[in-house]
């Protein structure tokens, strides 16, 4: 049985409809990620939220940038995050955060983020035709990545090793000698706090 | 491949393969510290010299073209990436400034226990991060070297991570960076749905059918190049997305404050250079009066919150703030000048020669700080500047040169750096000629602040007990290069123009 064009009643495409379940599925996500107190649960409705983005990949015709974005994104980074809480998480952490004050701030100037993005993705006369760059396909993904852009791939090869050297410093453990910033002799000239410094984490850690 | 097309690339591979180079030799060979620098530094001035051999420099120096080699050239003529002039120039800051920071790094890291081998690596990626953005013509290499230069930065600012203070700086320099970097993409992303491509030639192309049109600007585009400003105002650090500046650069280990100060500054005007005069040069009256707003709150609030400081690293890191608004200046009599005509390259001209001349003489005026702070425990407040005139006479006098600089007193080379600035704002006219004004009331106001520092060197007693002063061979012969660098540009008249030219033909590169 093949079904209709269109769907009955409502008078949409099938497409516009997956187009609103998914969207559904990814604010609802992304939203629980915000508002949650569980943090093991925030991580679980992120992967939710991108697997939803997945979809819209799907939906717009790029299945390798879909299949990157649950690889990557579902696969590596939701799970090392939720390892990474699991291994971190302390009971002892703090229950009143500085995020936790400005949460009205913040949602006004996220409302008028999305109102001034609205405005300007429904005004603008936006070009329809395809751009030459655009790729969809696998094997002109590939054919452009080891070629035009052959450059580009060795940069983020370096910028990886970059990183895992950095990473690694600084999660190596050892001993160092360094007092930092700290006074340690020289009485006289005591470590005044400078004025306009906000209270951070040195602000309550005595010389 | 071609040979010109090889030769265009070496300076960038030479920098890589020292960085990996240096992370191999300390595999196999353990906490050689001095076997590391030595080689670094090596390395470092054998780049320099090839940058040199390749060119493309004034006069016909350099084995490369004049008007440069791009690699990867499409249908619409942009390359991905390109070697010109202006490369060649960015390319001779970016490692001048990589061997300082290293020379002055060695001996403060030693005292502290802190490795040399990871801080030379990272640093080197950081520097490579900066050469692809002085040659990015592609919006994508120009986000991928944005990254691969600050990426490092917030690991080298938390680099004595058993520092409260280093860690807290390092964080909020990675939140508020990696935002502004998200920010920015964001921008990139506007940019490319509107023009339909990633060359930054045809994207030049587009942009002049829009502006010849003089149709107001449309939603989408205005919007993108309002986060596009964004980003990169974080990244220079302009008023008011300067937060993270003095936290960061008073928590990071002094020698990463230095090289926080100028590299990553310098490489953020290449893109800017790459970006808004190469992409979106269209569109300049559209961003000309933002890029005059932005400058003018720069160098104010810079001046003024630097004068309440009793620290002076957090003193540097406010005047860096109004150093960024003078270069600002320089782009603002770019964008203000009529198409064609001579202030459109002068004020380009003038900012890069700022930006050169700005990173020795700061970097000069850090390391001097390092050198005291080389015994551990010593602070950053300027207390501890009290009788170094006489407790150490040559690091005294290298301070005083920096600080004269840095004011723009002549006859440093600060104060031609200052002059072409302001010249090529009131050519330029109009509202920048305003900037030009209030530029050399700044100028006026930072003299208080510089000045105090040598007071207390020359004028004040050192406190009793204050051991003396000993400064490390590498520092010395760092502060010998930047303190010479900064006296003969503005001592010896064929050495300032030969640079004044380099800087000229490097902004005609652009135009």
């Amino acid at each position: 049985m093949a079904l209709p064009q269109t769907i009955p009643l409502l008078g949409w495409s099938w497409d516009d409809l997956i187009f609103v379940v998914l969207a559904g599925v990814m604010l609802g996500g992304a939203l629980m990620v915000v508002i949650g107190r569980n943090i093991i649960r925030s991580g679980l409705y992120m992967i939710l939220s991108f697997a939803a983005l997945a979809g819209f990949y799907v939906l717009l015709g790029a299945p390798i940038v879909a299949a990157a974005q649950v690889l990557i994104y579902i696969g590596a980074i939701s799970v090392l995050i939720l390892f990474a809480i699991m291994l971190t998480q302390s009971k002892a952490g703090p229950s009143n955060l500085v995020f936790h004050h400005q949460a009205w701030a913040a949602g006004v100037a996220a409302v008028g983020l999305a109102v001034l993005l609205l405005i300007v993705i429904l005004f603008t006369d936006w070009p329809a035709e395809v751009a030459d760059g655009v790729a969809a396909g696998t094997a002109a993904i590939a054919r452009l990545l080891f070629s035009d852009y052959v450059l580009a791939f060795e940069i983020v090869s370096v910028l990886l090793l970059a990183a895992v050297i950095g990473g690694v410093f600084l999660a190596k453990r050892e001993e160092a000698l360094d007092p930092g910033e700290r006074q340690v002799d020289e009485p006289t000239l005591a470590r005044q706090p400078p004025p306009d410094r906000p209270r951070g984490v040195a602000a309550s850690e005595g010389p | 491949m071609s040979q010109n097309e090889l030769l265009a690339l070496l300076p960038l591979i030479l920098v890589v393969g020292l960085a990996m180079a240096v992370v191999i030799i300390d595999i196999v060979l353990p906490d050689r510290d001095d076997l590391i620098s030595a080689i670094a530094s090596g390395g470092l001035i054998v780049t320099l010299i090839v940058i040199a051999v390749c060119g493309p420099l004034p006069g016909g120096v350099g084995l490369l073209p004049r008007e440069g080699v791009q690699l990867f050239v499409d249908s619409s003529g942009s390359g991905v990436i390109v070697r010109d002039q202006l490369t060649a120039f960015l390319d001779l800051t970016f490692v001048v400034i990589a061997l300082l920071s290293l020379l002055f790094a060695v001996d403060y890291l030693k005292p502290r226990g802190l490795p040399m081998a990871e801080f030379t690596a990272t640093l080197l990626f950081a520097i490579s991060g900066a050469m692809v953005l002085g040659s990015g013509r592609d919006l994508l290499i120009l986000f991928l070297g944005l990254e691969l230069l600050v990426l490092p930065g917030y690991m080298l600012a938390g680099y004595a991570k058993r520092d409260g203070l280093s860690t807290e700086g390092a964080i909020k320099y990675f939140l508020l960076g990696s935002f502004s970097s998200a920010i920015f993409l964001f921008g990139l992303a506007l940019v490319l749905g509107f023009t339909g491509s990633t060359r930054v030639a045809a994207i030049a192309d587009v942009l002049a059918g829009v502006a010849a049109g003089n149709a107001p600007l449309s939603l989408g585009l205005a919007m993108g190049l309002a986060l596009l400003t964004t980003g990169v105002a974080f990244k220079i650090a302009a008023v008011p997305f300067h937060y993270w500046t003095p936290d960061a650069y008073q928590g990071s280990p002094t020698p990463v404050t230095g090289y926080l100060s100028v590299g990553p500054k310098i490489a953020a005007f290449a893109l800017i250079l790459r970006l808004f005069v190469d992409a979106l040069a269209p569109l300049k009256a559209d961003w000309l009066p933002f890029v005059i707003v932005l400058a003018a709150t720069t160098m104010t609030l810079g001046n003024l919150v630097a004068v309440t400081q009793d620290n002076i690293k957090r003193m540097l890191a406010y005047s860096s703030i109004a150093h960024t608004g003078y270069m600002l200046v320089g782009l603002a009599a770019y964008a203000g000048a009529a198409a064609g005509s001579p202030a459109e390259a002068q004020g380009l001209e003038a900012l890069l020669f700022y930006g050169a001349i700005y990173s020795f003489m700061n970097l000069g005026a850090f390391a001097c700080v390092a050198a005291l702070q080389r015994r551990p425990g010593v602070t950053s407040q300027i207390a501890s500047f009290a009788g170094l005139g006489r407790r150490a006479p040559l690091l005294g006098v290298a301070m005083t040169l920096f600080m004269l600089s840095l004011t723009g007193i002549p006859p440093t080379a600060g104060f031609f750096a200052k002059a072409l600035v302001i010249i090529a704002a009131v050519n330029t006219g109009g509202w920048v000629a305003f900037l030009a004004v209030l530029m050399m009331l700044n100028a006026a106001a930072a003299a208080f602040y510089y000045l105090r520092v040598v007071v207390y060197m020359y004028m004040r007693e050192a406190p009793d007990g204050a051991r003396p002063v000993s400064i490390g061979n590498f520092t010395r012969a760092g502060l010998i290069v930047s303190a010479a660098l900064t006296v003969v540009i503005g001592v010896v008249p064929p050495v300032t123009t030969a640079v004044i030219d380099m800087a000229r033909e490097a902004a005609r590169a652009l135009l």
